[in-house]
């Protein structure tokens, strides 16, 4: 049934070559295209909205024709042009508070330093690591002072968090921050973030000869517990390769916990890196009648495993066996999180020496990863300090400019202590 | 010879924007007609895959002669193609990992005509590599076996759910290789299988939610002979370690596709029913900017698929993983803005919905890539 009026033959010829329209439905939003009609409604392709019959219902929901409307699709810019008008909707699970990447000293001094500030404010904290809280340098003294390995920590991570109530995500890797939508993705989901702190710290370097499978690092709570159950109870041989500040003071500890150590470097004497002090012939002195035996101007070109041991062999040929081998290297800081952000890099995350801010005005950083102009801070000292600074600033407090001091290295070789400046 | 008498996707003539705009209209022509049949009725779009492989979306990423090594030019085109049917987007994945297998592999007899044929589509292909995949990252056991024989492998073993194949098809597939007493040689064997080889079955599967049409069987090999010209490599394991990242990267493209598919949804809507859908959270501007910056990522990560640091390699998991995040944001998102008319089981829709889920658990899932990403951010120490 067709009830629309006749036209005449110009009239319809005119029609028939008009453009076909598209109708909406304002019941449900079907469209109806004048040029795919709807077949199995009845309506072969090509008929008119006009010439559909008053009987014929929508396909989806029933209604007539009545419901329909003349339907233009909107350009895509004047959608996007509308948005802005209406107001921001809370994004899921409320405020996103500071999320603190590292478990380690800075980390936790940055979360109590917070929660001394503001005891509400939601705080999470990411850590690679179980999240234990212990006291690093006591790695370096704990076979002197007879502390056994699972007896280093001082409270669990979850007790902690549950102390300064805060969410602990422990095992769980940082992959990447997203500054634009203020996330930090982990390998635990993707945490939004009001502020984000890193805290992360940095990662013994491995020297290019030593395979990472055959060598310790010694840089962690677990690191360390694993390599003190790999010695066991026995004496072993040890060979340490960098004899700085943390290749000294563990070949101290384990040769006074009865190990037989071979400590290797490329400088002719230890603690080098501080050629004013003289200290590297006090030190073997004092280490004489301890099983240390130091061989500097030595370079390592590679270590394998032989029979159930290690060999290491040097640049210049000579061969030393040992039990467990240890890289003492040094450090570096993983670029990867201020990469992702594109955070300004300087030797490590370059920070201002007051604030602790970084290039992006949500990321504040501390502890072992940041430098002040281009000079990394790795040690101990100056972290509660920069995590009051940065707890002022997020909390809106009294500031508390951190101020960069020249550090004063206390050297655990407790056979022959030392003070290095 | 005159360059005219070639096959168009042999000249490369075609700029890369061309070529996005011939997919294109195949993805919004032809494939849209059926994709209906495709996910509703199990209809398995052979001919639209020709024309996609005629276009060049199947060459892209591939090294001259067969192609242009430009892997962001093939992820694009894969992503034209999700847009509009994420099932077809993964046929088309299947089919590029399947010519990279190929190429990697430096065997001329699947090189030089039999690429070819299947860069330009005229022959079709899969990957039945989610097995040795999860097995690498330690999530499960390799399910085939490799006997060495006289001139080759005798390959026996089930597994399930393998795409994009059907009589006359191949797909790359990895083998244990074992004794004759079925004792592992601490080897694999990676070849190409071809469907229509003695001693291959092709059993249908039970129905899935979303890949109904993807020519999907489970494989069951009973003592198929792999010779010479079946061999990929052997050992495998630097082969895939050489091919992994191009291999999860090309995978974006389905994601980046499915997402986009569901943020037009969401603008389709926006004139009729933006003053409801503003109470909503993930509205379609900031998903496109997400969407926008993340496919900048990908695009950059794109330039060197063959970087084989482990960094690198995180980092396309991670994209990957963020792209199956954003697929299945857009597409809930997309479902609450169209309302009762994207719950039509004719909607795209709904349809999309279920593709994001896809997205989310083929290999690798979600949680397998942040699995990998936890095991190789470990610092490695003595054991």
């Amino acid at each position: 049934m067709n009830t629309a009026p006749s036209l005449s033959p110009v009239a319809a010829a005119m029609q028939a070559l008009a453009p076909y329209q598209t109708y909406l439905c304002d019941a449900c939003g079907y469209l109806y295209n004048e040029a795919d009609g709807d077949p199995d409604g009845g309506l072969p392709p090509g008929t008119r909205y006009a010439d559909i019959p008053d009987d014929w219902a929508c396909p989806l929901c029933g209604v007539t024709k009545a419901d329909f409307r003349p339907y233009t699709p909107p350009s895509l810019e004047a959608l996007r042009a509308a948005l802005p008008r209406s107001a921001p909707v809370a994004a899921r699970g409320g405020a996103a508070g500071v999320v603190i990447v590292g478990a380690g000293r800075a980390g936790w001094q940055m979360a109590e330093a917070l929660r001394a500030l503001d005891a509400k404010r939601p705080i999470t904290l990411v850590s690679q690591c179980a999240g234990d809280l212990y006291d690093k340098p006591l790695l370096s003294v704990s076979l002197a002072r007879g502390l056994a390995p699972d007896t280093l920590a001082k409270e669990s991570g979850p007790a902690a968090a549950a102390r300064l109530n805060l969410r602990l995500l422990a095992h769980t890797q940082a992959v990447r921050i997203c500054p634009d939508t203020r996330t930090l993705r982990t390998t635990r989901g993707v945490l939004r973030y009001d502020h984000l702190v890193l805290a992360h710290g940095a990662q013994a370097t491995l020297p290019p000869a030593l395979p990472a499978a055959l060598c310790w690092r010694i840089n962690h709570l677990d690191a360390y517990q694993r390599l003190r159950a790999a010695l066991g109870n026995s004496p072993k041989d040890v060979a340490i390769v960098g004899a700085g500040l943390i290749g000294s003071e563990l070949a101290n500890d384990l040769a006074l916990g009865g190990h037989r150590i071979t400590l290797l470097d490329v400088q002719a004497a230890p603690l080098a890196r501080w050629p004013a002090e003289q200290a590297g012939a006090p030190l073997l002195d004092a280490w004489k009648d301890l099983a240390i035996r130091f061989v500097g101007g030595v370079q390592v070109a590679r270590l394998e495993p032989v029979a159930g041991r290690y060999r290491l062999t040097t640049a210049c040929g000579q061969r030393f066996a040992a039990d467990q081998v240890i890289a003492a290297a040094g450090l570096q800081t993983p670029t990867r999180l201020a990469r992702s952000a594109g955070l300004a890099w300087n030797q490590g995350i370059a920070v201002d020496a007051a604030t602790l801010g970084t290039s992006d005005d949500r990321i504040h950083a501390l502890g072992d990863c940041i430098a002040v102009n281009g000079q990394p801070s790795r040690f101990i000292e100056p972290i509660a300090r920069q995590a009051r600074a940065i707890a002022a600033k997020l909390c809106d407090a009294p500031p508390a400019p951190y101020a960069p001091r020249a550090a004063v290295v206390r050297v655990k070789t407790t056979s022959h202590p030392l003070t290095l400046h | 010879m005159n360059p005219n008498d070639l096959p168009r996707e042999l000249t490369h003539e075609t700029t890369a924007d061309a070529l996005l705009a011939a997919v294109r209209t195949v993805a919004q022509g032809p494939l849209a007609a059926v994709v209906e049949a495709i996910d509703r009725e199990g209809h398995y779009p052979r001919e639209v895959l020709q024309q996609l492989g005629a276009a060049g979306a199947f060459s892209a990423h591939l090294d001259a002669p067969a192609g242009r090594a430009d892997y962001g030019l093939a992820i694009r085109a894969m992503a034209e193609v999700s847009r509009v049917c994420g099932a077809t987007g993964f046929m088309v994945w299947c089919q590029l990992v399947c010519g990279l297998y190929m190429q990697a592999s430096d065997n001329p007899a699947l090189g030089g005509a039999a690429l070819q044929a299947l860069a330009s589509g005229e022959a079709l292909g899969g990957t039945a590599m989610s097995n040795p995949m999860k097995s690498y990252a330690q999530i499960e056991s390799l399910l085939l076996k490799a006997t060495p024989v006289e001139g080759g492998h005798l390959v026996s073993g089930t597994l399930p759910w393998v795409s994009n194949l059907g009589p006359g098809h191949a797909c790359g597939a990895l083998a244990a290789v074992v004794d004759a007493q079925g004792e592992p040689l601490g080897r694999e064997l990676m070849f190409l299988l071809r469907c229509d080889a003695p001693g291959v079955e092709l059993r249908d599967c039970p129905s899935f939610s979303a890949m109904e049409g993807t020519g999907t069987y489970a494989l069951r090999l009973k003592d198929v002979f792999i010779g010479a010209n079946e061999r990929m490599a052997e050992p495998a394991k630097p082969f895939i370690a050489r091919i992994r990242a191009a291999f999860v990267l090309l995978q974006c493209g389905m994601a980046v596709g499915v997402a986009q598919g569901a943020i037009d949804s969401m603008w389709a809507v926006e004139a009729q029913l933006g003053h409801v859908n503003q109470f909503l959270e993930d509205r379609p501007d900031a998903l496109q900017a997400e969407l926008d910056a993340l496919t900048a990522r990908v695009m950059a990560l794109a330039d060197t698929p063959f970087n084989d640091s482990v960094d690198f390699f995180i980092d396309v998991l991670d994209a990957r993983a963020h792209g199956a995040e954003l697929s299945l944001r857009a597409a809930q998102s997309a479902l609450l803005h169209q309302g009762a008319r994207g719950y039509l089981m004719s909607s795209d829709v709904q349809r999309r919905v279920r593709e994001s889920h896809f997205v989310a658990i083929v290999t690798p899932a979600i949680k397998h890539l942040r699995k990998e990403i936890a095991r190789l951010s470990a610092e490695v120490m003595p054991s």
